[in-house]
């Protein structure tokens, strides 16, 4: 019942004219008050962010200190940055960063082009009907689990009995077991993920081609323009944006290999080139229990994914395309 | 006006995150214990029912309202940390082990210390100390630990190719070195084809989890994880004995005696080659033998017998036996600081958890209840057959409440009579030959001790061996590399552990 006071308060000091900053103030609260329904449709949101995402965060301290379960995140001992001088001096890290960077980017270099080259090879397809089915069956993997791909892989290629074992080494004139050879966990790795999530990822592609403008075409195919060069001049062109905005959206994800698939993949004969940060955080602070220590691991490879969407956003800006944010 | 719609909008941020956070408040401590609450693992598709026959039964044999928190297997430890974080504290924990969370909370002062208590309890007083003293943590007992088999290791192998080739059953490593060379080319299934193997071993790598791998060097004469030489506690894959063991490994490997695929071999399916008629050898815990025998029952009823046989551990290439053992135990039920404050509380759980391991609870976390799911047959319980809907419900349930079970005195409850004769003569031969095996026991003499470096980086440290014993089996690296490694665990912090695990065992001599 107060807020018609407040109210008739509000309009009566916007009557005598108030100061630049009260004015400034006063404006807003304009704003405000014709927009109130909308701040209110806002809200569940805000709060979403407060209480499930910042509110969380302050549980990254435990980085800063020897986190103990029963003493709590208050009551647990400060130790400074510690575990990062832990983490950087320890032979495994040259190893992990090098891992996790090497499959992060035979990801970005191949699944993502890889992405486009389907969505530009399904844009061409004529015939509707098998456009929409082949669509839809790439789709499928998508929805299959990790745990999934990583079974069907090992029937794949189990020692001796795999039907791709037989072929590949068959062709190859090789003896090759793929599942425990380090030279191939990354190349099976790439090759599930391309499996995997390729066809999802057309989706967004294929929006954006839809957008291209169809007059260009006929005039390319009047002025005597073939296949090649009106994906090359028109189509890829109209997607730009689009692919950039991926790209870099991509980039900001790339450090998360994917802690399931690579877990599941790993194995004594192949841990070398297989463990990386989101593995290593597994095993040290799940099964170890050092929680600091993982978390100030997790910490690092998000600080680092910062790093990189900021710089791909701001190379994105500086080759004058335009950029996420 | 704005500012006190923002600030009611800051109120409401902030209340609703302290409804997140604030469910704390601390309890009046109860003057009687007349309700416990118990947070116990549950291994099988579902809890157990909290208005079950059993459930009912422990309540009217102990006399209190007894509410178990049944937390799945698979998120266990994570669920204890976050248990203890919490304010929602129970009275009794089943802690799985010693790891390193556990350890931290304890030294941290989580949990009572009841080193100089469990004796004034009958049924808590243990009969084996020295299983005590592996459950404690250097020393200080923080638990009443479930006892479990002290010895498990077992060979087993495909009678029928065994008697089909006219060989005796292993008594040495040598022995079984032939019986697998035999059992790879003699073509023990008789189809004329080369497509048969010796041992299968899984992906099993991780050093002293009782691996195929951890009993051949035991029998070897490499020790139980640690082992005494020239006075000083050493890891024992720093003895010959190791490298000996691996050789030995090594030969079956590139013999070909042992599946290809041991290093990525999916464990769920140990069972399968043996049963297949592939692998005729697993090297593995006693308990599998039974679960083999069903396999063969379940798939011909009439003619399932005499298909497996198995012997206990092997004599070592030194001629003696060196018998493998288990730690005993498996984990622990600790009592929490924060929800029994004192010593007085403490007292009335302890004397419920001996009241729940006196005969009467015993029996019935174990075999269930007399008359609706088992009756007993000399001394045996025998599962009333055919199973009504409440025997069953109750032997389903058991196999949950089990969990609860100490038996830090023995089993005080009645073995479990088998389903035919056949099967009873073989787990009477089982429980005869892991007896005699324990006289050889050699235990790990670094049990009880707790190393600082090794909770930091123990797992880490462990993979550089265990790595690196696979890499050299399958053949990537040879036995320098292997020496290496070894190496590195020493510069990577092993000569820390070794230090500190000495020590300890001085101190505590």
């Amino acid at each position: 019942m107060a807020a018609p006071v407040v109210e008739a308060e509000a309009s009566g000091r916007a009557a005598t004219r108030p100061p630049a900053r009260e004015r400034k103030n006063g404006r807003f609260s304009v704003h405000f008050a014709h927009y109130k329904w909308l701040y209110l449709l806002l809200l569940p949101g805000v709060l979403y962010f407060a209480v499930f995402r910042y509110g969380p965060m302050y549980g990254v301290s435990i980085a800063f200190k020897d986190y103990v379960p029963f003493l709590g995140v208050n009551g647990s001992q400060w130790v400074g940055t510690q575990h990062f001088e832990d983490f950087f001096s320890n032979p495994d890290f040259p190893r992990l960063l090098g891992n996790t960077l090497i499959l992060a980017f035979l990801n970005l270099g191949i699944a993502f082009p890889l992405t486009i080259v389907l969505a530009l090879l399904l844009n061409e397809v004529r015939l509707s009907i098998l456009k929409r089915t082949v669509q839809t069956l790439v789709y499928i993997p998508h929805f299959l689990s990790w745990t999934i791909v990583a079974s069907l892989s090992f029937l794949l290629f189990a020692l001796d009995i795999g039907p791709l074992f037989q072929f590949l080494n068959g062709v190859m004139g090789t003896n090759i077991d793929f599942l425990s050879d380090p030279a191939w966990f990354r190349p099976l790795i790439v090759l599930q993920e391309i499996w995997k999530n390729t066809g999802w990822g057309t989706i967004i592609f294929l929006a954006a081609l839809a957008t291209v403008d169809q007059d260009q075409y006929e005039a390319a195919i009047i002025d005597g323009a073939g296949r090649f060069r009106r994906v090359w001049h028109i189509t890829l062109p109209g997607i730009r944006s689009t692919i950039i905005v991926m790209l870099i959206l991509a980039i900001g994800q790339m450090l998360n290999t994917g802690f399931e698939q690579i877990y599941l993949m790993t194995n004594a004969l192949n841990r070398d080139v297989a463990d990386v940060f989101d593995t290593y955080v597994y095993f040290v602070g799940i099964t170890q229990g050092a929680y600091s220590y993982s978390t100030a691991v997790g910490l690092f490879k998000s600080l680092v994914g910062l790093v990189l969407i900021f710089g791909t956003n701001w190379l994105a800006k500086r080759f004058n395309q335009s950029g996420l944010f | 006006m704005i500012r006190r719609k923002l600030s009611l909008a800051a109120a409401v941020v902030t209340v609703s995150a302290l409804t997140l956070t604030a469910c704390s408040g601390s309890e009046e401590p109860a003057a009687d214990l007349t309700s416990v609450s118990i947070m116990a693992p549950f291994l099988e598709a579902q809890p157990p029912s909290a208005d079950g026959a059993v459930q009912k039964k422990l309540e009217e044999l102990t006399g209190k309202d007894v509410n178990i928190t049944w937390t799945p297997n698979s998120s266990y430890e994570d669920k204890t940390n976050i248990t203890l974080a919490g304010s929602d504290i129970p009275q009794i924990m089943v802690i799985q082990g010693k790891t390193p969370g556990f350890v931290k909370n304890a030294e941290a002062g989580a949990f009572w210390d009841l080193t100089d208590k469990l004796d004034k309890y009958p049924n808590l007083k243990t009969t084996f100390p020295e299983i005590q003293e592996n459950a404690s943590i250097n020393g200080k007992v923080y638990g009443v630990y479930r006892g479990r088999a002290p010895m498990r290791a077992a060979v087993m192998f495909r009678q029928d190719w065994l008697d089909k080739l006219g060989l005796q059953p292993p008594k040495t490593t040598e022995d079984l070195y032939k019986v697998a060379k035999a059992f790879t080319e003699q073509d023990p299934d008789g189809n004329g084809q080369d497509d048969t193997w010796g041992i299968t071993i899984p992906k099993w790598g991780a050093l002293g989890t009782n691996s195929p791998y951890d009993l051949i060097e035991e029998w070897y004469g490499a020790g139980n994880r640690w082992t005494e030489k020239d006075g000083k506690l050493i890891p024992s894959f720093e003895t010959e004995e190791f490298l000996e063991a691996n050789r030995f490994v090594k030969k079956m490997v590139d013999e070909k005696l042992i599946n290809p695929d041991f290093a990525t071999f999916d464990g769920t399916k140990w069972n399968e080659p043996f049963f297949n008629g592939k692998g005729g050898i697993i090297v593995d815990v006693d308990s599998r033998v039974s679960v083999l025998i069903n396999l063969f029952k379940q798939a011909d009823p009439a003619n399932f017998e005499n298909k497996v046989g198995f012997v206990g551990n092997l004599v070592g290439p030194d001629g003696e036996l060196h018998a493998h053992p288990t730690d005993g135990y498996s984990g622990f039920l600790a009592i929490p600081k924060a929800k029994v404050r004192t010593e007085a509380e403490l007292d009335k759980v302890l004397e419920f958890l001996n009241t729940m391991n006196g005969k009467d609870v015993a029996t019935l976390l174990n075999n269930g209840i007399e008359g609706v799911n088992f009756t007993v047959e000399d001394g045996k319980a025998a599962t009333i057959k055919p199973e009504t809907p409440e025997g069953k419900a109750v032997s389903t349930d058991i196999k949950s409440y089990a969990q609860l079970g100490m038996n830090v005195a023995g089993n005080n409850f009645y073995p479990v009579k088998q389903a035919s004769d056949y099967e009873q003569q073989v787990f009477d031969k089982r429980t005869e030959v892991m007896a005699e095996d324990l006289k050889s026991a050699v235990y790990n003499p670094a049990a009880p001790y707790v190393s600082a470096t090794y909770v930091a980086k123990g797992a880490q440290l462990d993979n550089i061996v265990a790595d690196a014993r696979i890499k050299y089996l399958a053949g990537q690296i040879d036995e320098q590399g292997l020496k290496d490694a070894i190496k590195l665990w020493d510069t990577s912090g092993g000569n820390k552990v070794k230090e500190e695990i000495n020590k300890l065992w001085q101190d505590n001599k």
